[in-house]
């Protein structure tokens, strides 16, 4: 477009009142630069512009200006009240008068970003004491959650070698039944005829008074052999626990005494089981 | 205005930028009843005028960085910003273009009543000028300049061709200008 065109497109008054495009606006700040002419033309315009509002000027009624100014000085306190690096700034505007408004918004600047880096700091600080400690509870919870995992692992391999005593093929099982001391106690032997390694269910047995514990006998030949102390606690689940071998040795029977804590050489206190083979 | 001027216009806008409140203050005292008079094409009621008025010059003071001398004049810059700031908080209110347009027909009668209370002001010689527009001149540039409507928009509003729009806003400035010229 020659400039005499776009002076008279219309677009420049359009552009001297905010009512253009983008795109129209760029253009005519391009011509602008292109051609003076179009610069002197926007100019003329926006003086034109200028004289038709103050010919519409309204007085202004209320105290507008010290409502501005008051909230100016508002701000400027609240930016003076932030105690941090005041001092070494101030005293380099100790100069001369001029240079007071020329280092004010300096001043301003520094003291807003050094509050900035303040709040941020904190902000910053408090977010990692929040996130540490979320961390921290989250790795509690994960090792409970392990170790609950590692004793349900544990209890299910123990489980498993129970199941493997009992469906073994050379586990023979040997019911013990309750005798007079303890008619409803039972336990359960199951017996490998293959090692003679000897394992006992002992979860039915009443519960063992202080200082007493179950001692297991084989009686080989009539004569009782001692088979090991029992530590399964009374009424817990089905758990098989092994005992002492009897190897080749041959079992006539099984039987459990109550006897003091860490068991005798020969059984001496009351006979709760007993089973033949 | 009643000032003497004191700050030529770059004096004045390198002096806002640096956050020279006095500066600022002399800014105001020349140009608020204008700024003031621009929303009060579009608001009458006083509080919400002035409170529009207080916010634009906050909003001046505030995004000054914003104004750049290579796109023209500071007023322009902030009569646009003005009106634009009314037309936002009026639609913010419910206003609507379309309800406005009556009134704004009638806006050449309704300033007549406006100008006996701005009697006092030195704006006599340039109230003379504005009003050796015709009319239909004047309501184009008022639809424009203080409503914020675009030349389409007037076209459309007024029914006429966009061209005429053109035309008559480009006519009725060039003779301000002109008016302008021999009077100074």
């Amino acid at each position: 477009m020659e400039k005499e065109e776009i002076i008279s497109s219309g677009l420049l008054e359009s552009y001297v009142m905010g009512l253009c495009s983008h795109e129209e606006a760029v253009q005519v700040e391009w011509w602008a630069k292109a051609y003076p002419e179009v610069k002197e033309e926007l100019d003329a315009i926006g003086s034109a512009m200028e004289a038709y509002a103050m010919a519409e000027a309204l007085p202004v009624q209320s105290d507008v200006k010290s409502k501005i100014f008051d909230a100016f000085a508002k701000e400027s306190a609240q930016v003076e009240a932030t105690p941090v690096v005041t001092m070494p700034i101030e005293n380099n505007s100790k100069n001369t008068a001029d240079t007071t408004t020329v280092v004010r918004p300096i001043l301003s600047k520094w003291k807003i970003m050094a509050a900035a880096s303040v709040a941020l700091l904190i902000g910053s600080a408090v977010f990692n004491y929040v996130t540490y400690n979320k961390l921290q509870e989250t790795t509690a919870k994960l090792t409970e959650t392990e170790q609950t995992l590692l004793a349900k692992n544990e209890a299910l391999a123990e489980m498993d070698r129970n199941v493997e005593v009992v469906q073994d093929k050379n586990s023979v099982p040997v019911s013990l039944a309750g005798l007079p001391a303890a008619p409803t106690a039972a336990a359960k032997i199951f017996w490998m005829k293959n090692t003679g390694d000897v394992y006992i269910d002992a979860s039915n047995l009443p519960a063992a008074p202080q200082g007493m514990e179950y001692q297991l006998w084989g009686i080989v030949d009539g004569k009782p052999v001692n088979a090991g102390m029992i530590t399964t606690a009374s009424g817990s689940t089905f758990k098989v626990e092994k005992m002492k071998s009897f190897g080749t040795a041959k079992i006539d029977a099984f039987a459990v005494t109550l006897e003091t804590k860490g068991g005798k050489p020969q059984p001496e206190g009351e006979m709760y089981v007993l089973g033949k083979m | 205005m009643n000032n003497k001027l004191t700050y030529t216009e770059p004096e004045l806008v390198s002096l806002i930028a640096q956050r020279d409140q006095a500066a600022f203050s002399y800014f105001y005292d020349n140009y608020a009843t204008a700024i003031n008079g621009i929303i009060g094409k579009l608001v009458t009621d006083v509080t919400l005028r002035e409170d529009i008025l207080q916010e634009a010059f906050v909003k001046i003071w505030n995004n000054f960085h914003q104004y750049d001398t290579s796109k023209g004049r500071l007023f322009t810059w902030v009569a646009n910003l003005a009106r634009n700031l009314t037309i936002d908080t009026l639609r913010s209110k419910g206003y609507k273009k379309q309800q406005k347009i009556s009134s704004d027909e009638n806006s050449v009668i309704s300033q007549e009543d406006k100008r006996q209370s701005v009697e006092q002001h030195d704006s006599i010689g340039l109230r003379k000028t504005v009003n050796t527009l015709k009319p239909d001149q004047r309501i184009i540039i008022d639809l424009a300049y203080f409503n914020g409507y675009t030349q389409d928009e007037i076209a459309k509003e007024m029914g006429i061709p966009l061209g005429t729009v053109k035309t008559r806003m480009r006519s009725a400035i060039l003779q301000l200008r002109q008016k302008m010229e021999t009077e100074n």
